[in-house]
């Protein structure tokens, strides 16, 4: 429906050229970074003059961030199907059952979320090192799974929503128990949920650094840490590369989410 | 209170074309509606009306008023829709101050005007609820007094009444015709319900396929309906071709011929042209069942009965012909035995009540 | 029926393995937090057997830390006010973009930062923004200053790369507001004479609270309790309470005090957050059965 006069038409124009200065403003810091990885020297200037592939042979190069990514990826591997196992168990319970205090429960589940990271960060730390294992790599994976699985859980509630009960109930007529059911039934009609949270989770994995920093040791440094740590104390232009493979990654893991259950419903 | 005209009006969106040269004049205090299949058109027409959408092409009268560019709130219509749309942050009683709000009336006008609006829906006692507190009709009752209360010169109504049950629908359409004659407000009502429009309406416009098929009185419209479409579009109809014969001046209808060679004649009703072929009309409710097999009547048929279907206060008979069915409506009292599938039938009509559609089937 | 106390049983034991994690590993160590809070330290930075309030009493009574807290909840609110202001546009163009290709698009400039390391979202304004950055850079070519201008390690900085990582947070919840509106209700409001100005006042804004009060809530708690971004981009020196938590904690070793300002910390959040939801509640229980 649309109707346009002189001031209707103005106003259409001021409203789209502020949400194009915001989309702008939330894209320039992404296009810097893009600029900087590929100019060949240490800063990057606009407009550039050449392009060069330097920095990222710098990193692959480097057995630093090597090794660093050898832990960001073995972490993820371990991480992401712990998360989905419990986040996907979670939230299917949390679906099903109804009682009272239910809505405390669901909050405590997604409560990660919500606690400000660096007071998770120093009680992890703390944790972990009453419990003698701090600086390990487990130290880590049970970090980042906590950040983790409430994502699983939201996307995979998404999947539970929109299944229908009356599908479990018609397989329970027919027999199976509740446990076949969940199998043979449930769990593939909420594979997009589950894929899309695993996605997320193993992505924020990736990109943890707010709780890696506290309980990291030196022989378990991931890429953010390492990251963080070159920020702070030199200037390597290699971390522009280093973020460009970071914002390529999050753009893959974006459309397959998008593909699978559709962002708007998640976030 | 205005009248409205519609000058061949056209709305194109890109390739489709959604009204092609509609034009139609309402009257003043007239209660019209605008009928017709999902897609026709027709709440493209009133959203043109009401200032939602510029036509591609022609002109939007309000009284004597050119407003085809003059946006929503500028044009002096109230609108009600489908999904009542009523404001969900807002009390019925705000719900229906809205406009007077924007108008800048006193406070106490305000509160009066809005009782006023709400009695004539009978809801004064719900002023202080909230929209998901009512019930459906309730809604909609709030949504007319809503669009009531700004006093407009055109109340427009987008199948208000589609979201209803069946019983509290024609509750409704009551309600709406005596709350329409009450005000005297010029209304237009859009709805793909024909019985709707036709217990309703003053007169009705049938649009099909973006153009205006018929516009009249529910009598004429279902009585002489212009086309095949119309035809077909109000109540149940049964439609034969009818040949014209030079030579003996009559028309046979291959579809009445019977098995002993005689042929059903047709007097020569009012028809449009002469010409090869003719498109013919019999409404259900005009065959009568005839006892035994005098040939008394002008047009009798003998057919056999295929299949009955009782509705309570009448029957459904499809009768077997020869060629083709032939479909009756009979009240429930000329039967104090149902009849039975299989049985022999006669049955017979007035010439008259035979209508001439238009010779060129509608495209 | 002997189906549905089975389906309970496994119900329950699929809800058990998260709660038990979180319990354990989540709840726990918050506990135990707490309770250190309430402990002394030696000048060794020891954990002493005693208890007392002295760690809290220190957060408040040192003026460098009743500052922080201050200046903490004072940076939330600045960066939550600009981030809902800055997201309404936004969320306009996101919902109303006429191709579906364009508001994928957006969607993709939206979220897809959210699923990078905040290290590098940061790590782009110090590019941007330090004395040889890009900025820097462009204005000193256009001869617009001599000088290079000091933009970083201040509270502005902060706020700024703030509001640029939070800013999806604000988007999403009022996008979503917008799309669950009734599509008749702007209509019906400009039938009833009020112009778009006026519809936008009384009933586009009125209906995303909801998403306002939402994306408000994420983006207080995110900014409240961040501590990466101000280190990279404000230094050490600025007056937050996160920051002040990582020193004690990384540097002076001090784990009491930093869990009496991590309580702190909480309840500050928490306060506000239960502002927040309890204002939300109140609107929700007006507009739904």
């Amino acid at each position: 429906m649309r109707k346009k006069s002189i001031s209707d038409r103005l106003l259409s124009v001021l409203i789209w050229t502020a949400g194009s200065l915001v989309y702008l403003f939330l894209t320039v810091p992404v296009l810097v970074i893009v600029l900087s990885a590929f100019s060949p020297n240490a800063f990057p200037e606009f407009p550039p003059t050449s392009f060069s592939v330097r920095w990222f042979h710098e990193v692959v190069s480097n057995p630093e961030w090597m090794e660093s990514l050898r832990i960001s990826v073995i972490l993820l591997l371990i991480v992401t199907p712990l998360t989905v196992l419990l986040g996907t168990m979670a939230s299917y319970a949390l679906a099903r059952l109804s009682f009272k205090g239910k809505e405390a429960v669901q909050a405590f589940i997604l409560s990660p979320l919500m606690i400000p990271q660096v007071v998770l960060g120093i009680a992890m730390l703390y944790l972990f090192t009453a419990m003698g294992f701090t600086g390990s790599l487990w130290a880590l994976v049970i970090g980042h799974v906590i950040i983790g699985f409430p994502y699983v859980v939201r996307t995979v509630g998404v999947s539970v929503s929109n299944l229908d009960p009356r599908l479990e109930l018609a397989s329970m007529n027919l027999g199976a128990g509740p446990i076949r059911t969940f199998f043979r039934v449930t769990l593939p009609l909420i594979k997009p949920g589950i894929i899309a949270g695993g996605v997320f989770s193993a992505v924020t994995s990736f990109g943890e650094i707010s709780i890696s920093l506290f309980v990291s040791s030196p022989q378990t440094i991931t890429i953010p840490v390492r990251t963080f740590n070159y920020i702070e104390q030199t200037f390597d232009p290699s971390v522009n590369a280093i973020s460009v493979i970071f914002i390529i990654i999050s753009i893959i893991a974006l459309l397959i989410i998008e593909k699978t259950i559709g962002l708007s419903k998640v976030m | 209170m205005s009248g409205i005209n519609l000058e061949h009006i056209s709305q194109h969106f890109g390739e489709q074309i959604a009204l092609d040269d509609v034009s139609l004049t309402v009257k003043e205090g007239e209660f019209f509606s605008l009928l017709g299949p999902s897609g026709c058109g027709k709440s493209t027409l009133l959203n043109i009306i009401g200032g939602f959408l510029e036509p591609t092409k022609g002109v939007v009268y309000i009284g004597d008023q050119d407003v085809t560019t003059l946006p929503p709130y500028q044009r002096k219509t109230g609108m009600v829709f489908q999904s009542y749309a009523l404001f969900p942050h807002l009390t019925v009683f705000d719900n229906v101050a809205y406009g007077l709000k924007v108008q800048k009336k006193k406070k106490a006008e305000i509160k009066q005007k809005v009782m006023e609006s709400l009695s004539l829906v009978q809801l004064e006692s719900f002023a202080k609820r909230m929209p998901h507190q009512l019930s459906g009709g309730q809604q909609q009752r709030v949504a007319i007094a809503r669009a009531l209360a700004i006093q407009p010169a055109v109340l427009l109504l987008d199948e208000p009444l589609s979201n209803l049950d069946a019983k509290l629908r024609k509750n409704m359409q009551t309600e709406l015709r005596n709350i329409q004659r009450n005000v005297g407000i010029t209304t237009i009502l859009v709805t793909h319900d024909q019985e709707e429009a036709l217990s309703l309406s003053d007169r009705i416009g049938i649009l099909g396929e973006g153009k205006i098929q018929q516009i009249g009185t529910p009598l004429e419209v279902y009585r002489q309906p212009n086309n095949r479409f119309v035809a077909e579009f109000i109540g149940q109809v049964n439609l034969f071709e009818a040949e014209y014969d030079e030579v003996t001046s009559t028309y046979t209808v291959p579809h009445f011929t019977q098995s002993n060679g005689k042929q059903v004649q047709l007097k020569a009703a009012a028809f449009k042209e002469k010409s090869e072929k003719h498109l013919l009309m019999l409404r259900p409710e005009r065959i009568k069942l005839s006892s035994g097999g005098e040939e008394v009547q002008p047009n009798h048929v003998t057919g056999m009965l295929a299949d009955v279907s009782y509705i309570g206060h009448s029957l459904r008979l499809v009768v077997g012909l020869d060629q083709g069915e032939i479909i009756v409506h009979a009240s429930d009292a000329a039967f104090p035995e149902l009849p039975q599938v299989g049985e022999t039938v006669h049955i017979h009509w007035q010439p008259e009540d035979i209508v001439f559609l238009d010779s060129k089937v509608h495209a | 029926m002997r189906i549905k106390k089975k389906n309970q049983r496994f119900h329950w034991f699929m809800l058990l393995p998260a709660c038990l994690f979180l319990v354990v590993f989540l709840l726990a160590p918050l506990v135990m937090m707490f309770v250190l809070s309430f402990r002394d330290v030696d000048s060794m930075m020891n954990t002493l057997q005693s208890y007392s309030l002295s760690q809290y009493l220190h957060v408040f009574t040192t003026d460098a830390y009743v500052k922080a807290i201050g200046s903490t909840v004072w940076v939330a609110l600045q960066t939550t006010v600009i981030c809902l202001l800055m997201a309404y546009p936004a969320a306009y163009v996101l919902v109303k973009a006429p191709h579906p290709r364009l508001r994928a698009f957006f969607y993709i400039l939206l979220v897809s930062p959210l699923l990078t390391s905040v290290v590098i979202r940061t790590f782009a304004w110090i590019v941007l923004l330090s004395q040889n950055g890009l900025i820097n850079g462009m204005l000193i070519d256009l001869h617009l200053i001599e000088k290079p201008l000091s933009m970083l390690w201040n509270m502005n900085a902060v706020i700024i790369a703030y509001v640029q990582v939070m800013l999806p947070f604000a988007v999403l919840p009022i996008a979503t507001s917008l799309t669950d509106m009734d599509r008749h209700l702007r209509p019906a409001s400009m039938s009833l004479g009020a112009g778009r100005i006026r519809t936008f006042f009384h009933v586009t804004l009125p209906l995303t609270i909801p998403g306002m009060i939402t994306g408000a809530i994420i983006v207080f708690s995110l900014a409240a309790g961040s501590y990466i971004t101000p280190l990279l981009v404000g230094g050490r020196m600025q007056p937050l309470l996160p920051l002040s938590i990582y020193q004690q904690v990384m540097q002076v070793y001090n784990l009491p005090l930093a869990a009496a300002m991590s309580f702190t910390l909480l309840i500050c959040v928490l306060a506000v957050v239960s502002l927040l939801s309890y204002l939300l509640k109140r609107w929700e229980a007006r507009m739904h059965a």
